[in-house]
């Protein structure tokens, strides 16, 4: 406990330097932004920064980054309570109590009531990434190969159960990824792997060219086939910030379910803080005693599902921290960003960067305060940056990405995958798949196939080697069920449900 | 949205029952299978791709003169296309080399996968064929077109007109990807954006950018 408290300290230590400060408010503001304007994701904003933390010290460019992360968890539920659109995907189910009580004047207690769950659950998950970091660390390092080959195919499982539509698509998906990370030189014998020969393949696909193809440039196209929406924003003015006491009362007990599902559902592998918004609504429209009032304005409706998905995306850092693995896209992108750095994620983090590693936990907390104080007096600016019109935006957010991707190598070549990506993440969308699993997979598939061919080699080629160690054949086993699970059409029916829902 | 699903009878009854979505669709499938069948008799050591090629082939002409049955035309063609994916990579990965002993080859992983994905493509696109599925939703034209555009001017300009033209010309492409431009907007925002990109990347962040085109 007391060296607990004492790496928390130098964790603030770090996090109150100066520059972190300004790194952290900085990633906290256009965190908002992102969250706040519709039609930009997370995923696609922390992609286009990336070679932007180049010149950062990796510290600062980490707690930036998720900064961002957080932030837009704030920033979208702005945008569902005054306008109805989810500015972020993770504030989909808050749209429908939050707009109905701003339709009834009460914009500004469902906002207040928004960012002090989102802050409750992120000072709950900031202690709880500190307090499973160590003991969840020290598992991993009992992890030999085989382990961590059996892990990652869990991690992957899990994020193939918990996307939306078919689960085969998504496996397809996830395989596609691997596939796509093998392009390039071999780690062992450095040959070079599927790359036609080509000296800009010969280092592999570059990930921010993936990531900024399938989900920025994509993301574009996708938006630019929509109607013109016809944005109502709630013109009057917000009158009362403050919840009152009856308010405060009937959202207390929804904020922490809300925190607790939604820390739980971070930190599993494929879950995130749009899954934990789901959760969140439904598990308390299921135990309220009128459900009927959800819909219709309930407070709760907006407190459990805002502090499920802040809790989710703090919560989501514990196994990027501790194992290495990323449990969704955006930490999948967050191993990008350490890479670029030269940090390696896993356990190793903790012990041989210990200021990284802390420094980034308390910053969650420093920047959740800050958050609270941008969002709530500044609505009103966040709000005039929805009539920036979409045919303006869009232009702007193609080239920000096109100078982006240049500039890691100055490579036109890089530039040019990524409209490819954007192509092809056109094209997956189309046909219903699910781009999110296939960046897990490029990601992970590095890292994989080095295990598995570690594990194979001291095995001595035998394969059964990931059945008969224990821990591995426990997460194996884990994965098989959860897909059979999945499979089995009575829960596949009501998988359909939650997601429509 | 609307407009933008387009009825089609596609997949209504079995037999040959031409319709043009599965006939285009269809013969896609068909030119590109046949192109890497071609490309594989080029590489020794083919045998499995060169069936799957082959295998794609007849698929594709079957699905455009409506002997197969598209009953799910976005799990069909989806899956054909991950088929296709994983004979290209094996078709790529022929000459690396594979197991020796215990030890993986760099060759073994790539084929691996690709036997995965090339089977559970295959399920996918079973699965076209017999649930029914949803039609394809039209592709649009206009804003993939500017903004693919816009994108690759930027990649071609980017080293010989430097920063400033780049961007500017690279945005004001990408502004016709929509229809509701207008122009005197347009040039101001392309301006600021150009004035923004240049501050932020040159001078705050001092990355090596040629700002003009040299001569």
């Amino acid at each position: 406990m007391s060296e607990l408290l004492s790496n928390l300290w130098m964790g603030f230590h770090v996090a109150a330097n100066p520059f972190n400060i300004l790194f952290c408010l900085l990633g906290a503001l256009v965190g908002t932004l992102v969250g706040v304007l519709p039609g930009i994701g997370t995923v696609a904003t922390i992609a286009m920064l990336l070679p932007i933390t180049f010149g950062l010290p990796p510290v600062g460019a980490l707690i930036m980054l998720a900064g961002i992360y957080y932030g837009a968890q704030y920033g979208g539920s702005t945008t569902s309570v005054l306008v109805n659109i989810p500015g972020e995907a993770t504030s989909v189910i808050t749209c429908l109590d939050g707009h109905q009580m701003a339709r009834q004047g009460r914009a500004g207690p469902a906002l207040s009531i928004a960012a002090i769950g989102s802050f409750f659950a992120g000072c709950v998950a900031t202690v709880l990434v500190a307090a499973l970091g160590a003991p969840l660390t020290s598992i991993a390092l009992l992890f030999g190969p085989a382990e961590y080959f059996s892990l990652m195919v869990l991690g992957l499982i899990f994020a193939v159960v918990l996307a939306k539509g078919s689960v085969l698509k998504a496996v397809a998906m996830v395989v596609t990824g691997l596939l796509l990370s093998m392009v390039g030189s071999d780690l062992e014998t450095g040959a070079g792997r599927m790359t036609f020969d080509m000296a800009e393949l010969a280092d592999g696909i570059g990930f921010a060219n993936v990531a900024m193809g399938v989900f920025g440039f994509a993301e574009i196209v996708r938006n630019l086939e929509l109607p013109a929406e016809s944005r109502d924003i709630v013109q009057s003015k917000i009158t009362g910030l403050m919840p009152t006491r009856q308010d405060l009362i009937d959202s207390a007990g929804a904020i922490a379910r809300g925190t607790l599902l939604g820390s739980l559902v971070g930190i599993l592998p494929g879950g995130g803080a749009v899954i934990a918004s789901f959760a969140a609504y439904t598990f308390e429209k299921k135990i309220a005693k009128d459900p009927s009032r959800f819909g219709r304005g309930a407070i709760q409706g907006v407190a459990a599902p805002e502090s499920a998905n802040n809790a989710a995306a703090q919560t989501s850092f514990i196994p990027l921290l501790t194992l290495g693995i990323p449990p969704n896209a955006v930490m999948a992108l967050m191993v990008g960003a350490m890479t670029i750095h030269g940090i390696v994620p896993g356990p190793q983090v903790m012990t041989k960067q210990p200021e990284l590693f802390w420094g980034m936990i308390a910053s969650m907390w420093l920047g959740n305060l800050m958050l609270v104080v941008i969002n709530l007096p500044l609505v009103g600016v966040w709000v005039s940056l929805l009539r920036v019109p979409y045919r303006l935006l869009y232009p702007s957010i193609i080239v920000f990405c096109c100078i982006g991707i240049y500039s890691i190598n100055n490579s036109p070549t890089d530039v040019v995958i990524a409209a490819i990506f954007g192509i092809i993440g056109y094209w997956l969308v189309k046909h219903d798949f699910e781009p999110a699993p296939m960046l897990l997979g490029f990601v992970l598939g590095p890292l994989m196939e080095e295990n598995l061919r570690r594990a194979m080699l001291i095995a001595r080629g035998d394969a059964t080697v990931f059945f008969t160690r224990p821990i591995s054949a426990v997460l194996l086993s884990t994965a098989i069920i959860l897909l059979v699970i999945a499979g089995l059409p009575k829960i596949r029916r009501r998988r359909d449900e939650v997601f429509v829902e | 949205m609307s407009d933008g699903v387009s009825p089609s009878p596609q997949g209504t009854r079995p037999g040959f029952s031409i319709n043009t979505h599965n006939l285009i669709g269809g013969l896609i499938v068909a030119v590109l299978a046949l192109f890497f069948l071609g490309w594989a008799f080029y590489v020794p050591n083919t045998l499995i791709p060169r069936f799957l090629a082959a295998a794609l082939v007849v698929v594709g002409i079957a699905a455009a003169i409506g002997v197969l049955p598209v009953h799910g035309p976005r799990d069909l063609y989806g899956g054909v296309a991950l088929v296709m994916l994983a004979t290209v990579a094996l078709i790529a990965s022929a000459d690396l080399p594979g197991q020796r002993g215990f030890a993986f080859g760099p060759g073994t992983a790539p084929r691996l996968f690709s036997f995965v994905l090339a089977a559970i493509g295959a399920a996918v696109a079973l699965g076209g064929v017999f649930a029914e599925g949803p039609p394809i939703e039209k592709y649009r034209i206009r804003g993939p077109f500017f903004v693919i555009i816009a994108i690759l001017a930027f990649a071609v300009m980017i080293r010989p007109l430097g920063l400033v033209p780049a961007t500017f010309l690279a945005f004001m492409v990408s502004i016709l990807g929509s229809t509701e431009m207008r122009w005197i907007e347009s040039l101001i925002a392309a301006v600021g954006m150009t004035l923004f990109c240049v501050l932020l990347f040159v001078y705050l962040l001092n990355l090596p950018f040629q700002l003009w085109p040299r001569f």
